[in-house]
């Protein structure tokens, strides 16, 4: 069946001769991404924002913000407006809560079509993978298949997967999981005003949301505590009880959740590039820059990582650095520079055994061109090793950053951090406000223990066999 | 004096157009030793050619410097000293688009079919990548090529779109082989083409590649250890021993006639097919010298069962004079064994050291023969060198006293018979045995 111009359709000739699961495909998504077409554009527009922020001087500043304006006026399916949760008890029934239901159970519907939808969309990829595995794909076989057949196989890194994907769309979705938001409840709370049923006078009024914070701080005394999945006397729903100032604890986790991903992800990205790419120039030329890239690791890798995190951060104070992203670019910058050598030594190893291939002196002997041997021939089987140490080390790089935050380091205060969160909750363990500490604790563990399960599936998934022993120096990291 | 070949000679008898020609080739390369340690002589000296639509077998033991030597072909490997001309150009200068150039037209059919191919990558890529490294053509056409030669190694075009491990390891080779095909080279090395292979795919791969010759005129360097695949496939055969060529000729005279004493051995290991033919086997003692430390005279002149005696000892006991060599060999060896850590310590403090002493190794070697006693008196010298760990000293004694013209003088390749059959070894000279001859008395 296989005749001699078949092997050179390009793909697009191979979907319309075949339409069909393209179509209905393409259909779904369409449907998934329209009903959350304004949430991705404000997506677009806050990165935008972050990226003027990061040129000093911020220029086209007021561009971007009138950009954000408009794509924020988009309706989208999964969006405060449409599941509102933030009305109040008018004597006789809820007003501006979702078909008038309980502040509460409005809230968790929408955190419930929240992760449905993410999960939707998962599925859809994926879903797309194999309907193009199954009717366009020209090879009916890769080597890549086998590592996809058996992480599905491996329920420990499933585990993780979706306690990762779980923590992503925390982040992601953080404007809109919280119950309040940001700007009212933690960064400007005397500029709004909640409305609330009072007992006393049998009314509604009104009440800023300062005022009202000050008034449902959890501070350890019965009275003084507003535990999880309880309202507060202002009718104020919060699912993970409110911190010490009375501020929403969830609205300020699931924006921690936020900083302590990019913060991650980004540094180890950058860690992991510039790893994987000592990798395979030291692999490739071996003598002299391998030596020289030893010196250059061990000299950092002797470095008491904490340390050195502290005192760059002291040294940084005051200054333009220290200031970016709320002290987010400068921790960014610190780990990966400390982080990188971890990479580079964990995928040197399989760097020189790949390097020593034949295939590599075959590629040679035809004069390809050493970036392209080293793309072509070298990376794509380190990248793996590269992701699992990058995945064990993640968890490091989360504890360290609320290890720092909680020294009063770090990101700066107002924006929510987990180990800040803790820090505040600290007196409080012993108390009824024993919310505080624990919750973000208890995600930070969650967390760690999510990315390290995904890391062994995919060392699982690459080679079965392997038996990699020196995982406990991966997850140690620079906690 | 004697029959010395030189360039002249051999360009003289040339049959026909010379497309590679190897001028007094060296590659020495630092193990990864410490610096100033001595390189490791893999090619030491190796002149050779090689004629168009010839292939010339490349032979030795494992470690003998074949594959080096062929790497250094390649320009895988810088070559130290000496010139590599293809068709008249020196290759090992080459640099920029001239070696560019240079690699199209050479190739290389790799040992490993499990090593040479990228399992990442399709069958098709595989096979296109020198077409796409050299810009060859369009991309349809390309593609094109590739299920050509596919078919023209047999295998299927639908076979484009699989993984190499999908394939045998016989038919993976045949895959390595249509790489080698797609930039059309002249000439092709092919290091071990088969010695990876079941003994049933040998036979068919080998005669894929004496079809392609056929068929495009191709010149091979075929590197083996397999005699008998070599007796099989080529025209000439080169023999090498600790990077250098001890002998080299058409293949049916070499095998029928081996000139060279380590020609000799070598083929003497090699099974006989036909049990009802007597062949006395030469058994080689010990083992190859470090090619860090080659001897100074013949390459082979630590395991020669024919070396030249020195004149005063022509007439001693051939036990007696082989206890003396295997001495020798002992001193090397324990001269090139590090001594342990433990060993230095001790020497440190003043004790004795742990390696056998000499008052055991020599009643050993010499103690049921009938030494006459002015050859003991050289032993127990150099005895007593080694016991005071001197075994460079003992050598050097032993090598004055009982070493020859092998020992001393690196021989020339000098020519044998009238077919352009050359041989690294002093016997060859006038007033020598023939090692043939020698041999001859061995056996019996
Ligand atoms: S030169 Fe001497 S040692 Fe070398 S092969 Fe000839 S006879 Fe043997």
């Amino acid at each position: 069946m296989s005749t001699t111009t078949e092997t050179e359709i390009p793909l697009r000739q191979r979907v319309a001769e075949n339409p069909q699961p393209a179509l209905i495909w393409a259909a779904i998504g369409a449907v998934l991404i329209g009903a959350e077409l304004g949430a991705i554009l404000q997506v677009v527009g806050a990165v935008a924002g972050v990226v003027v922020n990061l040129i000093p001087g911020d220029p086209g500043a007021s561009a971007v913000q009138s950009l954000q304006a408009a794509f924020d006026a988009i309706p989208t399916l999964i969006s405060r407006d449409v599941i509102p949760n933030q009305g109040y008890w008018n004597g006789t029934g809820y007003e501006n809560t979702f078909l008038g239901l309980s502040p509460a159970v409005a809230w968790a519907i929408r955190v419930a079509v929240v992760y449905a939808y993410a999960f939707a969309v998962l599925a859809w990829a994926w879903n797309g993978y194999k309907r193009f595995r199954r009717h366009y794909r020209r090879v009916d076989w890769t080597p890549r298949d086998d590592v996809v057949n058996r992480f599905r196989g491996h329920s420990w890194g499933k585990f993780g997967l979706i306690i990762v994907i779980t923590f992503v769309v925390m982040a992601v979705f953080a404007p809109t999981l919280g119950p309040t938001t940001m700007e009212q409840n933690i960064l400007q709370p005397y500029d709004y005003e909640v409305s609330y049923w009072s007992e006393d006078t049998q009314s509604v009024e009104t009440v800023l949301v300062g005022e009202a914070n000050l008034g449902s701080g959890s501070q350890g005394a019965g009275d003084e505590n507003v535990a999880p999945l309880t309202y507060d006397d202002f009718g104020r729903f919060h699912p993970f009880g409110t911190a010490t100032n009375g501020k929403d604890l969830f609205t300020q986790v699931v924006f921690g959740a936020r900083i302590s991903l990019t913060i991650a992800v980004v540094a180890m990205g950058i860690a992991g590039l510039i790893g994987l790419a000592l990798a395979m120039i030291t692999a490739y030329y071996k003598g002299l820059a391998d030596l020289a890239t030893v010196l250059v690791s061990d000299s950092i890798q002797a470095l008491p990582v904490i340390m050195v995190l502290i005192l760059m951060l002291v040294i940084f104070q005051n200054t333009w650095v220290r200031e970016l992203y709320d002290g987010a670019v400068l921790i960014i910058l610190i780990f990966s520079i400390v982080y990188w050598p971890f990479i580079w030594r964990s995928i040197r190893g399989p760097a020189l055994q790949v390097s020593e291939q034949d295939w590599i002196d075959a590629a040679k002997s035809f004069g390809q061109t050493p970036t392209q041997v080293m793309r072509k021939h070298m990376a794509p089987y380190v990248f793996s090793y590269m992701l699992i140490y990058a995945s064990l080390s993640l968890g490091g790089i989360i504890i360290s950053v609320a290890g720092l935050s909680y020294l009063g380091l770090g990101i700066t205060a107002p924006t929510p951090e987990w180990g800040r969160l803790i820090a505040n909750g600290q007196q409080y363990v012993a108390s009824p406000s024993w919310h505080i500490s624990l919750v973000p604790g208890l995600l930070i563990t969650l967390v760690v223990t999510g990315l390290n399960a995904f890391g062994d599936g995919i060392r699982d998934a690459i080679d079965p066999q392997a038996d990699t022993g020196d995982e406990a120096a991966a997850t140690g990291g620079g906690a | 004096m004697s029959t010395t070949s030189t360039e002249e000679e051999r360009s003289t008898e040339a049959r026909g157009d010379t497309i590679l020609e190897v001028n007094d080739l060296k590659t020495y390369y630092e193990d990864g030793g410490f610096l100033g340690s001595n390189p490791v002589k893999a090619v030491d000296g190796v002149s050779f050619d090689i004629q168009r639509g010839e292939t010339l077998g490349l032979v030795g033991e494992s470690g003998c410097g074949k594959s080096t030597l062929g790497r250094t072909l390649m320009r895988l490997e810088e070559a130290t000293a000496g010139e590599v001309k293809l068709n008249g150009t020196d290759i090992t200068t080459l640099s920029g688009s001239d070696l560019k150039q240079f690699r199209k037209d050479v190739q290389m059919v790799f040992q490993d079919p499990d090593s040479s191919l990228n399992e990442r990558m399709t069958v098709g890529e595989i096979v296109r990548e020198p077409l796409d490294v050299h810009d060859w053509k369009t991309p349809s056409e390309r593609r094109e090529r590739v299920r050509e030669l596919l078919e023209t190694v047999g295998l299927q075009e639908q076979h484009y779109y699989r993984y190499p491990h999908q394939f045998s390891g016989g038919q993976r080779q045949r895959i390595g082989i249509a790489r080698a095909l797609a930039l059309e080279p002249e000439f092709i090395i092919l290091d071990e083409p088969v010695s990876a292979l079941d003994v049933s795919v040998q036979a068919k791969i080998l005669n894929l590649l004496e079809d392609l010759q056929n068929e495009f005129g191709l010149t091979y360097l075929f590197i083996a250890h397999d005699l008998a695949v070599v007796r099989h496939i080529c025209d000439r055969v080169a023999v090498m021993y600790l990077g250098n060529m001890m002998e080299i000729g058409p293949a049916d005279e070499m095998f029928d006639q081996p000139a060279n004493p380590y020609t000799h051995a070598l083929l003497s290991s090699i099974p006989e097919p036909d049990p009802t033919i007597e062949r006395d086997r030469i058994t080689l003692r010990g083992t190859p010298p470090s090619p860090r430390d080659p001897p100074a005279g013949c390459p082979f002149s630590t395991r020669c069962p024919v070396k030249i005696r020195p004149e005063a000892y022509r007439d001693m006991d051939p036990e007696l004079w082989e206890r003396i060599e295997v001495f020798r060999e002992v001193l090397r060896e324990r001269s090139r064994a590090d001594p342990s850590l433990s060993d230095r310590v001790r020497k440190l403090l003043g004790r004795e050291s742990h390696r056998a002493g000499m008052d055991e190794i020599i009643p050993e070697l010499f103690g049921e023969l009938d030494v006459p006693s002015s050859v003991m008196t050289h032993i127990r010298e150099a005895a007593d060198y080694a016991e005071n760990d001197d075994e460079d000293a003992a050598q050097t004694y032993l090598h004055e006293e009982f070493g020859s013209v092998c020992d001393h003088e690196r021989p020339d390749q000098l020519t044998v018979g009238n077919r352009g059959r050359l041989s690294l070894c002093h016997r060859h000279e006038p007033e020598y045995e023939e090692p043939a001859a020698v041999f001859e008395t061995l056996v019996q």
